[in-house]
């Protein structure tokens, strides 16, 4: 028994030259990963630990955690964070699925067109895209957005600075832009079910509403839990919105933990502080993530 | 074939390592070109050596930056041993740029930026002091008041370039048509009173809807920040220290300051939407003819104002979308709660920095001599020229009178009224006292004062929420009370 294990244990280790092929490839994207993640998660969390200064920090222990704890403006950033999350993500894949669903029936070469129109502000940068929709959301009544409810005889309003419509419109920019990768993966899903299951479908006589709900929504259940938990993630971490559209006012209503996380860190130098709130929101978006598998992803087949 | 593609690969595979390694040593060759500078000068040259001074600038007047190599050229005519060797960058990047460069260890032997940030470098070790450096002839060109700017407790971190008058500015056809001697305001200044009535008369309606506003102020995010600090030094707080190191916004004028405000809005004079006017969009509002007055503005606004008409004189596409043409006309800030009107100075200028390593006497003397070039003589005069600034500096003063410049003179006294009042700098308030005050402003003033013209909580839950926080900061014995 112990002559089999040592062999396992040898045959393990044993270096074949394929290997050699395998690490030197994966040596690149190691040393990447290394610099340009590790590298920084390991300082980030020594600094956390420290007040941080150029010519020498000085550890302070839990000091900076403790002060999270007590910092207001830290957990209002995280309810609004959430807040931005639980009706952003969700009402994003909705209308990602539904525009999937309605391109899914088309001619390729629609689709394809399709496709690519909606990827195409993915492709366009976030600052130029926030620059339109300042636009979109002047607050005079000749803004575009205030133009078109004034046709519903609605009064201008201050969208993006009033503390009760700032929040709804950087919701109102997610539900309505940044589609396209969500669109793309869930066609792609699409198209890996078999036309089998349709046509089957379609001779005992189901109708579309019954496709989708005996069908599409639980082949798509692996999609929709992989954009969910990505979408979550980058939610959590949103900040180009609030940094361009708000800068996290007014009365800090649309201030996110990511749009704190930097102003401590590149505006006030509070490098210790600006560490601690990163790792703090990096356990927050783990628990989160492992409880979505965990609740979502029992009856996930792959 | 095996053996090829497997040599292949593995070149390709270097090619790309190599590639990731010089990436990152690039990048960190552009963050760290001062610390060249710096290790250089620390292996212990004298002033007669060659050395390398490096600064890292903004765009500071519209032709600042196309003269860089004029600059360069310049300094090491002066001072053959000598290289300038300057990094441009945007405004949006400056900030950015140079934190980082900072917080590396390794920023640039000179910076330009505005004097309110030298309390934020100062703390981190890396700003150097030139109070025992810059020579006597240095000291004396410069005006007092701007030189005391780039002063932190008994330190000078730089020279200044310009001191800035924040006013506001007028529509001269406009104010004409309400009625409002421009001129006699220029000379006496005017009561909140005074510009109440005024901007009141400035207000023209169709129906329901407000044609043109009588003042409009940038007030979106962070700028609300702007709006306050520059009504607050007319509300006899000039600084937010008392001479006594009392906290001063916990005063009564404060309260009162912050009604005044908020009625402005609710007479109709200022657009309801003001907490989402940015800079630009106000701008724009005074060119197209949609307000009398804006703010802040700046002495530069005449000049960006006279290209625009030009524009439209010469039916130029590129004039700003139904504009009119607009004399632009410099107004101070009024006064409010009875104080005495103080004018607020944007003291800008040429910080000077040091590395890890501690620098050698020959390049700190170095790096003077080209923080005090960048700050005064010809350089000077053609940047404040641009930028419509007085010259704070003799040399500059000098080298200006051979340039001229179309200027309308009403405008230019009216600079130097409040250059006059204008408040002075405050090198006494202790590092710590003022980032607690930075910390209440950001976290406090600025988020309740974009609610309180969002309509969203009165004056008077502003100035109990600023209280609260200056107590909490400064105890009951650190802030005014009267």
């Amino acid at each position: 028994m112990n002559n089999c294990k040592n062999e396992v244990k040898k045959r393990k280790f044993k270096f074949n030259e394929d290997y050699f092929w395998g690490y030197v490839f994966i040596a690149v994207a190691l040393a990447v990963f290394a610099m340009f993640t590790l590298y920084p998660v390991i300082s980030a969390f020594i600094i956390s630990f420290q007040e941080f200064k150029p010519l020498g920090s000085q550890w302070i222990g839990l000091e900076n955690y403790a002060g999270l704890l007590k910092d207001k403006l830290f957990g209002k950033s995280i309810v609004n964070t959430v807040t931005y999350t639980v009706f952003s993500v969700p009402v994003s894949l909705f209308i990602s699925f539904i525009i999937a669903v309605m391109i899914y029936p088309l001619k390729k070469s629609l689709q394809t067109f399709f496709k690519a129109i909606y990827y195409l502000p993915v492709v366009a940068s976030g600052v130029a895209l926030s620059v339109v929709w300042l636009w979109i959301f002047d607050p005079m009544p000749q803004g575009i957005l205030n133009t078109i409810i004034g046709w519903f005889g609605i009064s201008n309003q201050n969208w993006l600075g009033s503390s009760n419509t700032a929040m709804l419109s950087l919701l109102l920019m997610s539900w309505l832009s940044s589609h396209g990768t969500s669109i793309i993966i869930y066609l792609a899903a699409l198209l890996g079910i078999p036309d089998s299951f349709f046509e089957s479908a379609d001779l005992d006589g189901a109708t579309f509403i019954k496709k989708l709900r005996y069908i599409i929504i639980p082949l798509l259940k692996p999609t929709t839990l992989f954009l969910l938990v990505t979408g979550i993630i980058g939610s959590f971490q949103v900040f180009m919105n609030a940094y361009m559209m708000t800068g996290g006012g007014p009365n800090n209503a649309t201030t996110m933990v990511g749009l704190l996380i930097f102003n401590n860190a590149f505006k006030y130098s509070k490098f210790g502080i600006a560490a601690a709130q990163s790792l703090v929101l990096a356990a927050i978006i783990a628990v989160i993530s492992i409880f979505q598998f965990k609740v979502l992803g029992d009856d996930v087949e792959y | 074939m095996k053996k090829f593609s497997r040599i292949t690969s593995l070149m390709l595979a270097l090619v790309m390592i190599v590639g990731l390694a010089a990436a990152c040593g690039n990048s960190n060759n552009a963050a760290n070109s001062s610390s060249a500078a710096s290790t250089n000068s620390a292996s212990g040259n004298t002033s007669a050596e060659t050395d390398t001074v490096t600064a890292l600038l903004p765009p500071v007047s519209a032709t600042y930056q196309d003269n860089f190599n004029k600059f360069s050229k310049d300094f090491n005519t002066k001072y053959p041993n000598l290289t300038l060797k300057i990094e441009p960058a945007s405004w949006e990047d400056m900030t950015q740029k140079l934190d980082v460069q900072v917080n590396a260890g390794s920023p640039p032997d000179i910076a330009f930026i505005g004097a309110d940030g030298i309390s934020k470098y100062v703390d981190t070790g890396l700003l150097m002091n030139i109070k025992d450096i810059a020579t006597a002839d240095m000291i004396s060109d410069f005006d007092e008041g701007p030189l005391n700017y780039m002063k932190n407790g008994d330190g000078l971190y730089g020279f200044p370039a310009y001191m800035e008058i924040h006013a506001i500015g007028g529509n001269k056809q406009y104010l004409e048509q309400a009625g409002i001697d421009y001129k006699s305001i220029q000379q006496n200044g005017w009561t909140f009173d005074q510009f109440r009535d005024a901007i009141k008369k400035g207000v023209v309606k169709e129906g329901n809807a407000t044609k043109r506003y009588g003042f409009v102020f940038a007030c979106a995010g962070v700028a609300a920040k702007d709006y306050l600090s520059i009504m607050v030094k007319s509300a006899g707080m000039p600084s937010s220290f008392t001479n006594d190191l009392k906290y001063a916004y916990t005063s009564k004028n404060y309260l009162e300051l912050l009604k005044e405000l908020r009625t402005l809005i609710d007479d109709g004079s200022m657009p309801k939407e003001l907490s989402s006017v940015d800079a630009g969009k106000r701008w724009n509002m005074f060119l197209t003819g949609q307000t009398m007055i804006t703010g802040k503005g700046l002495a530069t606004f005449e000049n960006s104002a006279n290209k625009n008409n030009a524009k439209i004189d010469a039916k130029d596409g590129s004039a700003v979308k139904d504009s009119i043409k607009v004399d632009y006309i410099v107004l101070p800030i009024p006064s409010f709660a009875g104080a005495q009107a103080v004018s607020t100075p944007a003291v800008d200028g040429y910080v000077t920095f040091r590395g890890k390593n501690e620098p050698t006497k020959a390049h700190v003397d170095n790096v003077v001599k080209a923080a005090y070039y960048m700050a005064s003589g010809e350089v000077a005069a053609m940047t404040n020229n641009d930028l419509f600034v007085a010259h704070i500096t003799k040399s500059a003063n000098e080298a200006a009178k051979s340039m001229k410049i179309d200027r309308n003179p009403d405008n230019e006294t009216a600079v130097q009224n409040m250059l006059k009042i204008a408040a002075p700098a405050r090198p006494d308030i202790p590092t710590d006292l003022g980032a607690k005050a930075i910390k209440i402003e950001d976290e406090v003033i600025i988020p309740k004062f974009q609610a309180l013209l969002a309509n969203e909580i009165t004056p008077e839950d502003m100035y109990k929420a600023v209280k609260e926080a200056a107590v909490a900061a400064f105890g009951e014995d650190g802030i005014v009370k009267d």
